[in-house]
């Protein structure tokens, strides 16, 4: 279903529909108040509309999520919700506002927190992440007419940390095998516009029909995949058609939203305290710096990883500054890197990419006929 | 101004020259280093015995000036990084990986702490964390919230806890102690300072403006290299005073100034004099520039906003975090620009899309319409890169400027 389809159906559930800005908003925060939340990514399309308000050099999140709420899903939204996410990010909401203004609507209610960047090593933030979670609590309560609960919270929490859950079964499917990275990027990008409850049978669903794997032979190279969205589903087939098997991913909107849960808490402001100060390193908290290389590491090391494909979102500075000290340290370690860019109408330009993904595959499989077979492997 | 050297042209370079010489002969003999961003104070580091403050931003700038930002992004572009991220980064990391010989100062001394702030952009942080890794130096983050409405106070304490948690982590790491009195004292230099900033950019109401937006472009370099400083203070009273008396004795850098203009973005490092003279050619000056009225104000206003006897200076500091170019939304620009066009009588303004400053130039389309709509001048927007020539075309933004100054004319003629 595409995305519009899907905030439509979301519309029919009778509570009021939230558009949050990516990558890790409070979703459990506002479902826990009755609200249906969704991340605004993963869009698709072009961006007629939003080519009026934004250059052609912010990256595609931004150009096509301003194309969403301008023009697609006018009038579908009952509410926007914004963190300091990006820098471009920051910069939309009253871009927003205008270009509704344009079209002769009225921007939905927004609704912001700003989520500390300091590393706790050097400042306590704790008391204003509070601060700005009480704030947003009581305008969600006072426009929704809502009434925050602790219980509520927690059931909420429970949800999303097995929907969490799930997904991480799901990933380990893929890294054994029996699902390809297709099917599991494009299920979970769509999952994204369902209710967590929905999302949970969804994954469930999935889960349960996994077979045996899906490889008759060895995968050609076992690879990383690393970015801010799940690569288009033809860049994806790419990657699984070359064989490569995806052992695991450091994506913003796979991995790095769902790899941490806190396991315990005390209440709505520690948990999010937990949320943020423990998250997976993504290059947009700017505080996991120190931590990101570390992790990745570690993720390449222990999925016994031969390749990091890394899939840029053009022009996410965040991205592309941090990725040649990164390419450094896997080289050094052994892994070899490939990289390549996307951005709007990307996957219908697949052909540009099929041959580095295929040579890259060779490479790899080069590599992998000099060394020793892995243990429980053939080898090839 | 104008073609000759004035003596606050050549007490800038002196200035500059003796700040850069300082630097490096004061970490020869041991002093502590810090390398800042612009929006940084750095009076506090003026609070040590023995701390030394530069800022890469301002060197990447003189190096794009200089003609060395080609030649130093693509040492960096030969690392990895991309062509399409911000070019200071790209000069700055081209500088300290190889290139120091291209700088005109050699690059910085080596630091021994990197202090960044999110306020213009969060680039700044993946930027100084390059060199936090490369060089194995720490790093301490300043994170400012933006502003969609003037500065809250929570976010003003938040930003007072981080001011003293800075002081503490320099103390620690330098083994000096912060000596309140001497950032007071530098605190009020930098008050005297922007004062006379102030006082020198309000020529450019005088019509003729008694000075264009490149003299301010070029002057700002001091304040991000000596402030809290008596030579800072000096330098921009004789800058006010030369440029006042200038105005006075009818000396104007465009005499037959026709076209009053303004300029929405950082300075085209790499045109300044190009720039300038086809400008002058038309009888064109830009007069004014957010990017150069915004130190010393309040998010984004034009106006001085002062450091009041009794205020506590580090209260001051953290209350001006959002007043430079990025750090506030479309609805501040907009009441900031207005006040320029008002105040100082712009008759058509120059949007600069400035593909190394996307956080600057994101939201111009529509604070571009915003002003045409309610002001009902003539705009134009022109692709620029502030330190990047490979990625500025001189025909093309040319014919735009010319197109903008037609514009005006004709819309003169049918009034």
């Amino acid at each position: 279903m595409k995305p519009l389809d899907s905030v439509k159906s979301l519309r029919e559930c009778g509570k009021p529909v939230v558009g949050c800005f990516p990558p890790y908003p409070p979703l459990e925060l506002l479902h826990s108040m009755g609200l249906t939340p969704f991340v605004l990514w993963g869009l698709r399309g072009e961006v007629a509309d939003a080519e009026r308000h934004i250059q052609n050099y912010a990256c595609s999140v931004a150009r096509r999520l301003a194309q969403f709420v301008m023009s697609d899903a006018n009038g579908l939204l009952d509410g926007l919700l914004f963190y300091n996410a990006c820098d471009t990010l920051r910069n939309l909401p009253e871009i927003l506002r205008e270009g509704l203004a344009e079209s002769g609507a009225v921007a939905p209610p927004m609704f912001r927190i700003h989520v500390p960047m300091v590393p706790t090593e050097q400042t306590d933030s704790s008391g204003y992440l509070r601060n700005e979670f009480e704030s947003l609590i009581g305008s969600l309560e006072a426009h929704f007419g809502v009434r925050f609960s602790e219980e509520k919270f927690a059931a909420s929490v429970a949800l999303y940390t097995n929907m969490r859950d799930l997904c991480l079964q799901l990933e380990e499917d893929v890294s054994q095998g029996t699902m390809t990275f297709t099917d599991f990027s494009e299920n979970l990008m769509s999952a994204n516009f369902l209710p967590v409850e929905n999302q949970v049978e969804l994954l469930e669903s999935k889960i349960a029909g996994s077979g045996p794997s899906l490889d008759s032979e060895s995968p050609r190279g076992r690879v990383i995949a690393s970015g801010i969205l799940a690569p288009p589903n033809s860049i994806s087939r790419l990657i699984d058609d070359a064989g490569f098997r995806v052992v695991g991913n450091d994506i913003a909107a796979l991995h790095r939203s769902y790899a941490y849960a806190p396991e315990t808490w005390s209440d709505v402001y520690d948990y999010y305290a937990h949320v943020y100060g423990n998250h997976f390193p993504c290059t947009t908290l700017l505080y996991t710096a120190d931590k990101r290389v570390e992790q990745i590491m570690k993720m390449v090391s222990g999925r016994r990883a031969d390749g990091f494909l890394f899939v840029g979102e053009k022009f996410c500075e965040y991205e592309y500054l941090e990725l040649p000290y990164l390419e450094k340290q896997l080289k050094e370690l052994g892994t070899s890197v490939l990289a390549i860019e996307i951005s709007i109408g990307d996957d219908t330009a697949v052909e540009t990419y099929r041959t580095r993904i295929e040579a890259w595959a060779e490479m790899l499989e080069a590599a992998q006929a000099t060394t020793s077979p892995r243990v429980g492997q053939g080898g090839k | 101004m104008g073609h000759e050297k004035t003596n606050s042209g050549e007490s800038l370079t002196r200035l500059i020259v003796q700040s850069y010489m300082e630097a490096f002969n004061l970490w020869k003999e041991g002093a502590f280093v810090v390398w800042g961003a612009i929006v940084v104070p750095a009076e506090i580091f003026r609070g040590f015995d023995n701390v030394v403050y530069c800022c890469p931003e301002s060197h990447a700038a003189m190096c794009a000036a200089k003609g060395a930002g080609p030649d130093l992004s693509q040492i960096a572009e030969a690392l990895g990084y991309s062509l399409d991220l911000c070019s200071y980064p790209r000069i700055d990391i081209g500088c300290v990986s190889g290139g120091r010989k291209l700088s005109p100062t050699s690059g910085l001394p080596k630091p021994n702490l990197l202090v960044s702030d999110n306020n213009n952009c969060s680039l700044l942080v993946k930027w100084f964390d390059v060199h936090h890794r490369n060089m194995n130096v720490p790093h301490f983050i300043i994170d400012v919230p933006f502003c969609y409405e003037p500065q809250a106070e929570k976010d003003l304490d938040y930003i007072l806890t981080q001011f003293n948690d800075l002081i503490s982590t320099v103390e620690r790491l330098s083994g000096q102690t912060f000596d309140i009195n001497k950032f007071y004292d530098a605190s009020m230099q930098t008050a005297r300072a922007l004062f006379e900033w102030k006082r020198f950019l309000e020529c450019a109401k005088h019509r003729p403006s008694g000075l264009t937006v490149f003299d301010s472009f070029v002057q700002m370099a001091p304040l991000f290299t000596s402030r809290g400083r008596t030579e800072l203070v000096e330098h921009y009273k004789l800058l006010a005073d030369e440029t006042e008396e200038r105005v006075n004795n009818g000396v104007f850098p465009v005499p037959n100034e026709k076209y009053r203009l303004l300029w929405d973005n950082i300075a085209p490092w790499h045109r300044l004099h190009k720039m300038d003279m086809h400008l002058r050619e038309l009888d064109a000056n830009i007069v004014a520039a957010p990017y150069t009225s915004c130190i010393g104000g309040l998010e984004g206003s034009f106006e001085l906003f002062e450091l009041a006897l009794g205020k506590d200076p580090l209260w001051y500091m953290a209350r001006t975090q959002n007043m430079s170019v990025c750090p506030y939304g479309l609805d501040l620009r907009f009441d900031a620009m207005s006040w320029a066009i008002e105040q100082i009588g712009i008759d058509g303004i120059i949007f600069a899309s400035n593909r190394s400053c996307k956080v600057f130039s994101v939201m111009q389309m529509d604070l571009q319409k915003r002003i045409s709509e309610k002001y009902k001048i003539p705009t134009v927007m022109i692709e620029i890169d502030h330190a990047d020539p490979r990625k500025f075309s001189d025909e093309s933004a040319n014919m735009r400027l010319d197109a903008l100054v037609e514009n005006i004319a004709s819309v003169r003629s049918s009034v």
